[in-house]
């Protein structure tokens, strides 16, 4: 016991929240794409894989400043998740529970088998977005990347949380998420939502992505298991509850970082075990709501 | 009786097929017959995990995306008992569907109140964490580098060391292992495992037991896979954990659809096509360089087969044969479709 | 008369909604009760928590199982639900709750699951023991269809029988398991008269033939006046009224529940 107090925590803790922010952004465009069209997105890690190499393209062969291919690439990632949604997983909707998961599944082995076609499986180094010797702040190191990671994480999230209590678009959004029904006799074309949530989706998977690939190398099988650790961030928030996804994955960026100590080869282990236990004693999350179920 | 004989033929002539299949092949002239013997061996055994996991899914209506892991986990104790400890095949394959059904009783535990994605998430995770513990207990199970140098199987002392001799446990186990298949979803545990899948409320009140037969569908299909697991160290004579990634998981999930849900026979034909399937487009001309093509293929058609054949092969073959025929009975087989 | 099962003092809250309030109920021996009352009032309620999908707030329920010396009580309220069936209760559902995927006759064999014991072995393996256990069930469930009149669907897919079939289907289902006491839940509904005039007599003669004790659910007053020894009259989770069909159509707190003040 005395070890634990030897452990540089806040050291521990400051890494594990900069990879918290990227499992919080991965949860929280599953926890997006589950209100708005009750699917698990199994493909979340892989449509971010293909968008980490559209920006790599973007910024290798067509030199773009790294802003600029974020950018670009984001739209792209927006008009994917769009078009996948409309032409792939709709029609298979309402069909039965499994469908869906079936379904993404295989669109994430099509990226994996799309990219590595395209690509080939050798890694790659991805460039760093940002260069520099690392900030000290108390005593405490931060790397520049995990500093951008940070503030992107940050910036992201205030003109989400803006966007969905503001702008007409957020607010049906919300609406889509709680009553599709009520939604639709509002007027508010909920086709149009639906490719819409995807589509923010699959921007905050490819944030994951960019950022992901620069800390280990960039190759199709790269986000094999970020639907993992997006899951057992959402399902420790809350898989109906957005901010929770965020505060799930910060702690589970935590918990993985303190872990990590312990036993690096188990990361993968400890995820699959946090999930089990959620599941097992607290099924709703940290912040999930409970709901009833009437026969 | 003669209605019985009339449906049993196909079966029948696969069945002799099989049996004289390396003869037959040993007439080809230029074929090498002990890679296909390995090929049709790795599919029999590729067919025995889609059995189990056709019972999971398709009767059961559970899920799993980690029945890779189970197939470690049979792997490794027939490897180790038999590298370590000198046991004989007749005691390392009960052994290896033991602690697979164990472990799949254990995974089937909190399983119990999940569903659809829920227990895909779940079981997905099992199957990566199996092999991480595998490399992280490397004192046993020799880590990364795997365990190599398994004895042949040895069935009351006749080593079947060759491909073409192992082939032929293969095809009895994986005749054996249909048969008790095919038997169980017609009877009060099948339908059993049915009635959950169709309304588990209706079969709490006939007084099917959820927990009870939950536990035991996941333990099945994890007890299959096991076996499956075994053969393949001994058809492989070494085994890594890199053999069972969550890929292989996705294929045979994608095996029990394309060949069809809730049909015994879909399962032999979905591991007969995609266990082919790599082996014949590497050598098509065109695509010899796209090795990587497989993949590729691979999810489209599990895509294609969601969206426009749900109920697979097995299921489209059943609705053509009962528009001809126009039979009364279309019985039986649930389809991915419906709810 | 003997008692079969009692509900004392249930309550069932959810959340803040007080489904049921404190209901005495009881069901002797041979008896066909009628639990009424107006939409919401709690009646599927009750059944859920006699079937135990739901565990009440409080209160107890006590089923008495016959003995050669007597009766037994056994309390009820805690067991789980797929136990419920081996205290003789058998239950229909409001919305059919077959299995849609199997045939009329499988539906039946699943209705006898409780009354087979060869478990996962004797099953894969097909012993004699399971064989033997699997043909007298069918020959009872064939009874039973011979019965209700369902003999040509023995081998139909129940998810392709026009629905008054579907709620025969499942009444056949209950009764394969020979149970003691029949839950029924709305077996009128989305009849007409004349299957209505039907499914009364089918219950009045299963009632005289097997002996069977009946809580019925149901909308339909010729159905309920017609077949119901005794009723009960719930509203708003509360039991209002208690007598035969004659007392309750006089009853003036019955009539204000189904037909509001006006009607004074």
């Amino acid at each position: 016991m005395e070890a634990l107090a030897t452990l540089p925590w806040g050291q521990l803790i400051v890494n594990g929240l900069a990879l918290g922010s990227l499992y919080a952004l991965a949860a929280f465009g599953l926890v997006l794409i589950y209100k708005i069209t009750d699917i698990i997105n199994f493909a979340q890690g892989e449509l971010g894989m293909v968008s980490a190499f559209v920006a790599f393209f973007l910024i290798t062969a067509f030199q773009l400043p790294f802003i600029l291919a974020f950018i670009l690439t984001l739209v792209f990632a927006g008009i994917l998740g769009a078009l996948v949604e409309r032409f792939i997983v709709r029609p298979v909707e309402n069909t039965s529970p499994l469908n869906p998961v079936i379904l993404t599944v295989g669109i994430g082995v099509l990226l994996v088998g799309l990219a590595g076609t395209l690509w080939g499986y050798e890694t790659r180094p991805f460039p760093a977005p940002i260069s520099g010797p690392a900030l000290r702040l108390a005593g405490l190191v931060l790397s520049r990347i995990n500093a951008l990671i940070l503030v992107v994480m940050a910036v992201l999230m205030i003109g989400l949380y803006l966007f969905f209590r503001y702008t007409l678009v957020g607010v049906a959004m919300r609406a889509v998420a709680q009553n599709q029904v009520a939604a639709r006799l509002m007027g508010i074309s909920v086709g149009r939502i639906k490719a819409l949530g995807w589509a923010v989706g699959t921007a905050l998977a490819a944030v994951t992505g960019i950022f992901i690939a620069p800390l280990n190398y960039l190759d199709p099988n790269m986000m094999g298991d970020v639907i993992l650790y997006a899951f057992a961030a959402a399902v420790l928030g809350g898989v109906t509850s957005l901010p929770g996804s965020v505060v799930g994955g910060l702690l589970l960026g935590i918990i993985s970082s303190v872990a990590g100590f312990f036993a690096p080869q188990l990361r993968t282990t400890i995820a699959f075990a946090i999930i089990v236990l959620v599941l097992v004693i607290r099924p709703r999350g940290l912040l999930g709501g409970r709901t009833v179920k009437k026969v | 009786m003669g209605r019985s004989l009339a449906a049993a033929w196909p079966w029948l002539l696969l069945v002799a097929v099989a049996l004289a299949l390396p003869a037959l092949l040993a007439l080809i002239p230029g074929l090498a017959s002990g890679y296909v013997l390995y090929l049709v061996a790795l599919a029999f055994i590729y067919a025995i995990v889609a059995l189990g996991l056709n019972l999971l899914i398709g009767y059961a209506g559970q899920f799993s995306l980690g029945q890779a892991g189970f197939m470690a986990i049979g792997a490794y104790v027939a490897a180790i008992l038999a590298t370590a400890w000198g046991w004989p095949f007749a005691l390392t394959l009960p052994a290896a569907a033991i602690v697979s059904a164990a472990v799949g009783y254990l995974l089937g535990l909190p399983a119990l109140r999940l569903t659809g994605p829920y227990l895909a998430v779940v079981t997905l995770g099992f199957g990566l964490a199996v092999p991480q513990l595998i490399i992280w207990q490397d004192t046993w199970t020799g880590g990364s580098s795997g365990l190599h140098s398994i004895p042949p199987a040895d069935v009351l002392g006749v080593p079947f060391a060759t491909d073409s001799q192992f082939y032929y446990v293969a095809l009895v186990a994986v005749a054996l292992l249909t048969l008790f298949a095919a038997r169980l979803v017609k009877s009060r545990t099948g339908r059993a495992f049915i009635a959950i899948r169709d309304s588990e409320l209706a079969a709490q009140a006939m007084g099917v037991s959820l927990i009870r037969y939950k536990t035991l569908a996941f333990a099945v299909s994890a007890a299959y896979a096991g076996v499956a697991g075994c053969l393949y160290a001994y058809l492989l004579k070494g085994i890594g954990p890199e053999d069972f990634t969550l890929f292989l998981s996705i294929e045979f999930l994608t095996m029990v659809v394309v060949g069809g849900l809730g049909a015994i026979e879909g399962s032999l034909l979905g591991a007969a096509v995609l266990t082919a399937l790599p082996n014949v487009l590497t050598r098509l001309p065109l695509v010899e360089e796209y090795k990587n093509l497989y993949v590729l293929v691979f999810g489209v058609i599990l895509i294609l087969t969601v969206i426009f054949m749900p109920r697979g092969i097995a299921g489209a073959w059943r609705s053509y044969r009962a528009r001809r025929v126009k039979a009364p009975e279309m019985a039986g087989q649930p389809s991915v479709v419906k709810g | 008369m003997e008692p079969l099962l009692e509900v004392r003092g249930l309550t069932m809250r959810f959340g803040g909604l007080v489904a049921v309030q404190d209901l005495d109920l009881t069901v002797c021996d041979g008896e066909i009760v009628g639990l009424i009352g107006p939409n919401g009032a709690g009646k599927t309620t009750v059944f859920n928590c006699i079937s135990r999908f739901y565990t009440p707030t409080a209160g107890r329920i006590v089923v008495y199982t016959p003995t050669p010396t007597g009766r037994t009580p056994h309390d009820i309220t805690r067991v789980p639900p797929h136990a419920i069936i081996r205290y003789g209760i058998a239950r229909t559902f409001q919305n059919v709750e077959l299995f849609r995927h199997m045939t009329t006759l499988d539906n039946l064999l699943v209705g006898q699951h409780t009354r087979m014991t060869r478990g996962l072995f004797a099953d894969g393996l097909g012993l004699p023991g399971a064989r033997r256990q699997d043909a007298t069930a069918t020959e009872h469930a064939e009874f039973v269809l011979d019965i209700l009149d369902l003999e040509p669907y023995r081998d139909r897919p129940v998810s392709s029988l026009p629905f008054g079939i579907q709620k025969k289907v499942e009444l056949a289902r209950a009764l394969v398991s020979r149970p003691r006491l029949l839950l029924l839940d709305e077996p009128a509904a989305g009849a007409d008269t004349g299957e209505t005039g039907e499914l009364t007599e089918t219950l009045r003669h299963i009632r005289e033939s097997f002996g069977v004790s009946m809580l019925l659910v149901e909308h339909d007053m010729s159905m309920v006046m017609g077949l119901c020894d005794r009723l009960v009259v719930l509203d708003f989770g509360r039991k209002i009224a208690e007598g035969t069909p004659a007392q309750i159509q006089r009853d003036p707190a019955v009539i204000e529940a189904y037909l509001g003040e006006e009607a004074k």
